[in-house]
């Protein structure tokens, strides 16, 4: 088996190094041999090398859809990135209680919301809702956690005000609707209010939704933040963790 | 120039409008302005800063910050190896963010680096402290989006403020909004050294030099003769127009409402019809500008409606920078947008550090 190289690393299919991508796309033409050759010359101006239309039909009048191969030309270098952010392994559900048990010794206070004229509540549902996500159940399914969820629509006020009445050691913001950006102001009004009231330093704040990222969390001020494929279980292990590492840090 | 006017704030913070309003170019310019000082300048930036990519909207490039050797600089330990300058490593804060721990540096070489320092207030003064302790003459304090706390006194002692035309593209819109933005940093002064004035600080406590105010204490109604009625606790986050309009009845001479903690805009809002509909006037004392969230109305809408803000701690607005491009979108003549301002704000000095006029621009820093 070929060694793998963490400072050059790029895709594989059949074997290491051979940079083969699968991609899909539709381009607005109408489905046509011009519109495979199309595709072919776009994904050579993306920097796939021998670029190959594996399928392709008519989405609808005037549209076709595609999926290709293609060799990816460029390499990342992995092993500089690995000192970088949260690198957090993730526990199981009992390791997670065990450890709340040993490092905080009382129950984690969670209180969550999707925020502003956000409607959508799936998010923090999976997160915090005993019924969770993906087999896992939510936070408020741990012997461990007690947990708020305040549903959608709530302004930043309404959440704060409550994180404050429960003393909650942890606040989650999902925000799923993004259009003009809408979710990058509502996140940072809450991160000002909660320095407003002076308890930035006693709360952690985690935000979550599908264009939410770390690099964004940090950009808003947020400790952490979660997007797609994260499960109730990931985001317990870093408040634990958090948690924790404050609680050594003050004493 | 930017530079001469912000020398004597020690920690001096940038603050945008919006994202995109030019917070970093003005960042850069004062570097560039500063960089023949005999004393080191310290960088840190409150969220992420030379970033090649914007992370809200990936196609647009951002400016780079351009460090001279011996800059120290606030940044994650893995930013700092990935901009392959040499550099001495100060001091391990506590500080972690998403992106890593931060480090405290002194630059060996002159080049290019990634800023992410510390996002919370208090740990963003702590580390500026730590710069100007490691030699530094001056810190800047690079805000991000809209983020406004590290502009608090408690952080900072002096502003400059970003804006452009990212906020609208009608620029009459453009002005009204900065007009609004630069009335809220620098609301009218509650304490008149009068005995009212004494007791409204009193109040809302006072923090002395390098110390927080305290948020957590209760607001409170004071009437024409000093007597005070404190509030529920949480009722400026959560109470509605009718809940207010019993306080107000209940306490018919109250003059003044003193808020420690945060005043969200709907608060406001929920002030407007009880105190206009009783013929009332009432003034919202709060500890500093950063504590007030408005939304679409300014500081002088709640005036008119007899809703009156003033602070106790006030924010040094040093100078306003305009940028007049809203990338991917569009843009306005640069000269045309600053007299509109200066028009509307008269008494701030306003600067387009790219544009040609701009003196930074014509001659080389002077060495000091």
């Amino acid at each position: 088996m070929h060694e793998v190289d963490l400072t050059a690393v790029k895709p594989y299919a059949d074997h290491i190094g051979d940079g083969l991508v699968q991609m899909s796309f539709t381009l607005p033409v109408p489905y046509s041999l011009a519109a495979r050759r199309a595709a072919l010359e776009l994904a050579s101006a993306m920097g796939f090398s021998e670029p190959e239309v594996v399928h392709y039909e008519q989405l609808t009048e005037g549209y076709t859809y595609f999926v290709m191969f293609g060799r990816c030309t460029q390499t990342v270098d992995f092993a500089a990135m690995q000192g970088e952010g949260f690198d957090i392994e993730y526990m199981s559900e009992d390791e997670i209680e065990a450890f709340a048990q040993e490092h905080l010794g009382r129950k984690i206070v969670v209180v969550g919301a999707s925020t502003g004229s956000d409607t959508h509540s799936v998010g923090i549902d999976a997160m915090l809702n005993l019924k969770g996500y993906h087999g896992h159940h939510g936070l408020e399914g741990y012997r461990s956690f007690e947990t708020f969820n305040l549903g959608s629509q709530v302004p930043n006020s309404v959440l704060l005000a409550k994180a404050i009445e429960v003393g909650a050691d942890a606040v989650l913001v999902s925000q799923t609707v993004t259009q003009q950006n809408l979710h990058v102001h509502n996140l940072t009004e809450l991160v000002e209010m909660v320095e407003a009231e002076g308890m930035r330093g006693r709360m952690i704040l985690a935000c979550g939704g599908p264009r939410v990222s770390n690099e964004l969390a940090k950009e808003l001020g947020y400790d952490a933040g979660f997007s797609k494929g994260t499960e109730p279980h990931h985001l317990a292990t870093f408040i634990v963790r958090e948690l924790a590492a404050r609680v050594s840090a003050t004493g | 120039m930017l530079s001469e006017l912000t020398a004597s704030s020690k920690r001096l913070a940038l603050v945008g409008l919006a994202k995109n309003t030019g917070k970093t170019v003005a960042l850069a310019a004062l570097l560039r302005e500063l960089k023949d000082r005999d004393r080191p300048i310290g960088v840190t930036s409150v969220g992420r800063d030379g970033e090649e990519h914007d992370v809200i909207d990936a196609r647009i490039e951002k400016p780079s910050v351009h460090l001279s050797a011996g800059s120290l600089v606030a940044t994650t330990d893995s930013l700092l190896r990935a901009s392959g300058i040499p550099y001495e490593p100060l001091e391990e804060t506590a500080v972690r963010t998403p992106l890593g721990r931060v480090l405290i540096a002194r630059l060996r070489e002159t080049g290019t680096v990634e800023v992410a320092g510390p996002s919370v207030a208090a740990d963003v003064r702590s580390t500026s402290d730590a710069m100007l302790a490691h030699g530094a003459e001056q810190v800047l304090i690079d805000g991000a989006v809209d983020r406004r706390a590290a502009s608090s006194p408690d952080v900072a002692d002096g502003l400059v403020m970003s804006t452009g035309s990212v906020l609208s593209d009608d620029i009459s819109e453009i002005v009204l909004q900065t007009r609004d933005a630069i009335d809220l940093v620098r609301l009218p002064n509650a304490d008149d050294g009068s005995a009212a004035g004494h007791r409204l600080r009193e109040l809302v406590g006072n923090p002395g030099d390098g110390e927080a105010s305290d948020a957590s204490r209760a607001s409170m109604l004071v009437c024409e003769d000093l007597q005070s009625v404190a509030l529920p606790p949480r009722f400026v986050l959560t109470s509605d127009a009718e809940q207010i309009a019993q306080v107000l009845d209940a306490n018919p001479t109250v003059r003044w409402l003193t808020i420690p903690g945060a005043v969200p805009d709907r608060f406001l809002r929920s002030l407007v019809h009880p105190v206009h509909h009783r013929r009332r006037e009432l003034v919202v004392v709060v500890s500093d500008p950063t504590k007030v969230f408005l939304w679409k109305r300014g500081p002088e809408w709640y005036r008119r409606q007899g809703i009156h803000l003033q602070t106790l701690n006030d924010i040094q607005l040093e100078a306003l920078t305009v940028n007049p491009v809203a990338p991917q979108s569009h843009c306005f003549d640069s000269a045309r947008l600053r007299a509109l301002l200066r028009e509307a704000i008269p008494d701030v000095p306003i600067f387009d550090v790219l544009d040609p006029d701009y003196p930074g621009l014509r001659q080389p820093a002077p060495a000091v």
